[in-house]
């Protein structure tokens, strides 16, 4: 839908509406550059000079930060790609294949969508334990392979792909994986994109499953890194240095906002358009 | 250039008979089309031909292959959908590529037979865009010209045209049409519109319910409809049909109008089979008479000027409606009463199981 000129109230409603969401985050950017004696005595003195970068060497300067973020990306990125790939071929194999017990399996993928974490997470502790997984990416990156959501979006968007254009691909004598992938996976790439940054953030910023699963500091994600990093009295005696990390951790995910900016906003707008 | 020889073919979707038991021979080279109303089976009749649907009885053979157990892509057959089913994320160039590649045909062949189709079809300049940024009717070009590229022995097209403006689906027939004198190539064409039909095909073959009703040439099954159905499928406006009672018969029938009215056939009597009849008049064969010594009298509600004809939409004495042509001068205005003269020799006899007897001699 395309809308003409926007009205200057509205506008004007839009722009406040911005600069009140862009508070908080120029806040903490700001007390980032602020001692924390400073900012201990008084929050105000995030106006005044002197600005420091000492917040950012201490966290740093402990060396184990690049650690876990390079964690944080093999495990969002792994987590990404797994669900992509799993995602698509569950995706395609309820739109497009007959077998038996399609609808059943496909009711069972959905009731995923109702168990909440919480609920089998002992369960997922104790099998992985079991298994002696845990402090291993694998334990990081393998429960996360089971998204409902992921098949249900995928199955939705290939069903929503004229079957003719399989049938046109059959006549032109295509095999079945051939018009997967060559012919139905492309099309579904506005539906990738939206899975992919979907997983990839809500991968990057969980923080209860890596506090579950990794006890070793090496195998720490950013979240329970820099969690780890805090003190007693951070928010008092550390403010800047917590707003420090706050920053860190939130960086990534502006860098891939700005990159794939226009799929979340198609996501966003999709997911309200229906 | 194949025939095709369908071989007591049936579909069941469950307890419910699709198609039962069709057996069609189409010769090589020749120019057919499946008519029929919505749900006739005319679509699943050719997707069992392309092979995209099983085949529950019965052989398909194209040419002197049997084809009905082999994929669509092994058959030699190309196919146009009426959503045109171009591949969106890739060029013209790239969708009409796509099967050759697949064949393992040569790159330098391929080139080379994309141009030659983008140029008969004279889209050239499309070949890279993307088929998402084409008009209609430059992706049915693209859809026909990406069958052509293929080269082969049957075509299919399923309602290519029903997508298409008035204007572009006449030139696009017209299009087809030459087509298929250039190519030569076996050509079976699928639709619900009998202009298409009328104008496209070498035989028609009329589909009702899963099987055929009829085939034969355009006119013959204008001219010499085979039952009741097809003459009241084929032809626009509709065929009159007049319930009647045979009257006297002589050696042509004279049948009676529930309201009275007698009217002359040149159909045989001796041909007839006892019992209910219906009189089967086309509109071009009621034409307005004066009101003194015409069979039938009726009073004019609406007049369709087409230009070269006029359509007269009457109503008979007893309240029956029916449609009577003019010449496209007509004179007559809404509300008149008028006489209608009848051609003896254009009327049709259909009897109660809706078999057509028709006039022996045409005039």
């Amino acid at each position: 839908m395309r809308f003409g000129r926007t009205h200057p109230v509205a506008l004007t409603l839009i722009v406040i509406a911005a600069v009140l969401m862009m508070v908080p985050l120029f806040w903490v950017l700001a007390l980032s550059f602020k001692a924390n004696a400073a900012l201990m005595a008084d929050t105000n003195s995030v106006f005044s000079l002197p600005y420091t970068l000492a917040n950012y060497r201490t966290l740093f300067g402990d060396g184990q930060v690049f650690r876990w973020i390079m964690n944080s990306l093999i495990v969002s990125l792994g987590m990404t790609a797994g669900v992509l790939i799993l995602s698509s071929l569950a995706g395609y194999g309820f739109a497009r294949l007959d077998f038996p017990g399609r609808s059943v399996l496909f009711v069972i993928v959905l009731l995923g969508l109702a168990v909440p974490e919480q609920a089998v997470i002992i369960a997922r502790h104790q099998m992985l334990s079991l298994v002696s997984m845990h402090n291993t990416y694998g334990a990081l990156i393998l429960p996360g392979l089971s998204a409902p959501f992921g098949v249900f979006l995928m199955t939705q968007y290939f069903r929503a792909i004229p079957r003719d254009i399989d049938e046109a691909a059959l006549l032109d004598g295509a095999s079945r994986f051939k018009i997967f992938w060559k012919v139905l996976l492309p099309l579904t790439i506005p539906a990738q994109a939206t899975l992919g940054i979907f997983t990839f953030l809500s991968a990057w910023n969980d923080y209860w499953w890596p506090l579950i699963s990794a006890t070793n500091k090496q195998m720490f994600t950013l979240t329970v890194g820099i969690a780890s990093t805090q003190m007693n009295f951070a928010q008092t005696e550390g403010l800047g240095f917590l707003m420090a990390q706050a920053v860190l951790a939130g960086l990534p995910i502006l860098i891939v906002y700005l990159f794939f900016q226009k799929y979340i906003v198609q996501a966003v707008a999709g997911a309200a358009g229906r | 250039m194949s025939g095709v020889v369908l071989d007591g073919v049936s579909k069941r979707y469950g307890a419910v008979t699709v198609i039962d038991r069709l057996s069609l021979t189409i010769a090589a080279g020749e120019f057919v089309v499946f008519l029929g109303p919505s749900g006739c089976g005319k679509s699943t009749l050719l997707r069992m031909i392309a092979g995209l649907e099983t085949v529950d009885g019965g052989e398909i053979r194209i040419g002197a292959r049997r084809v009905d157990h082999l994929a669509p892509g092994a058959r030699g057959v190309a196919m146009v959908f009426q959503q045109y089913a171009l591949y969106p994320h890739m060029s013209v160039r790239e969708n009409m590529a796509f099967g050759l590649r697949n064949a393992h045909v040569p790159a330098d062949e391929i080139d080379r037979r994309v141009a030659a189709a983008a140029d008969a079809l004279e889209i050239m300049p499309l070949l890279d865009r993307k088929s998402t940024q084409l008009s209609g009717g430059q992706q049915q070009r693209v859809a026909i010209a990406r069958a052509i590229v293929k080269q082969p022995d049957l075509f299919l097209l399923d309602e290519p045209l029903s997508n298409l403006d008035a204007a572009l689906r006449m030139r696009t027939r017209l299009e087809i049409a030459q087509l298929h004198q250039r190519l030569g190539t076996t050509m079976i064409f699928v639709t619900h519109d009998q202009v298409e039909a009328m104008t496209l095909a070498d035989r028609i073959v009329v589909l009702n319910q899963g099987g055929i009703e009829q085939v034969g040439s355009p006119m013959d099954i204008y001219l010499t409809p085979r039952t009741e159905f097809v003459a009241s499928f084929v032809g626009s406006p509709k065929i009159n049909l007049l319930p009647v009672t045979v009257e006297a018969a002589g050696e042509m029938t004279r049948v009676r109008l529930a309201n009275g009215a007698i009217i002359d056939t040149a159909v045989a009597a001796a041909d007839l089979p006892a019992g209910a009849m219906t009189l089967g008049l086309r509109p071009e064969c009621i034409r307005p008479a004066a009101l003194d010594g015409a069979p039938l009298a009726a009073r004019v509600q609406v007049v369709e000027r087409l230009g070269e004809r006029t359509l007269l939409h009457v109503v008979l004495d007893d309240g029956t409606p029916i449609v009577a042509e003019d010449s496209g001068l007509s004179a007559v205005r809404p509300g008149d009463r008028i006489g209608l003269a009848v051609q003896p020799e254009r009327a049709h006899l259909f009897d109660a199981d809706g078999l057509g007897h028709h006039p022996a001699q045409r005039g």
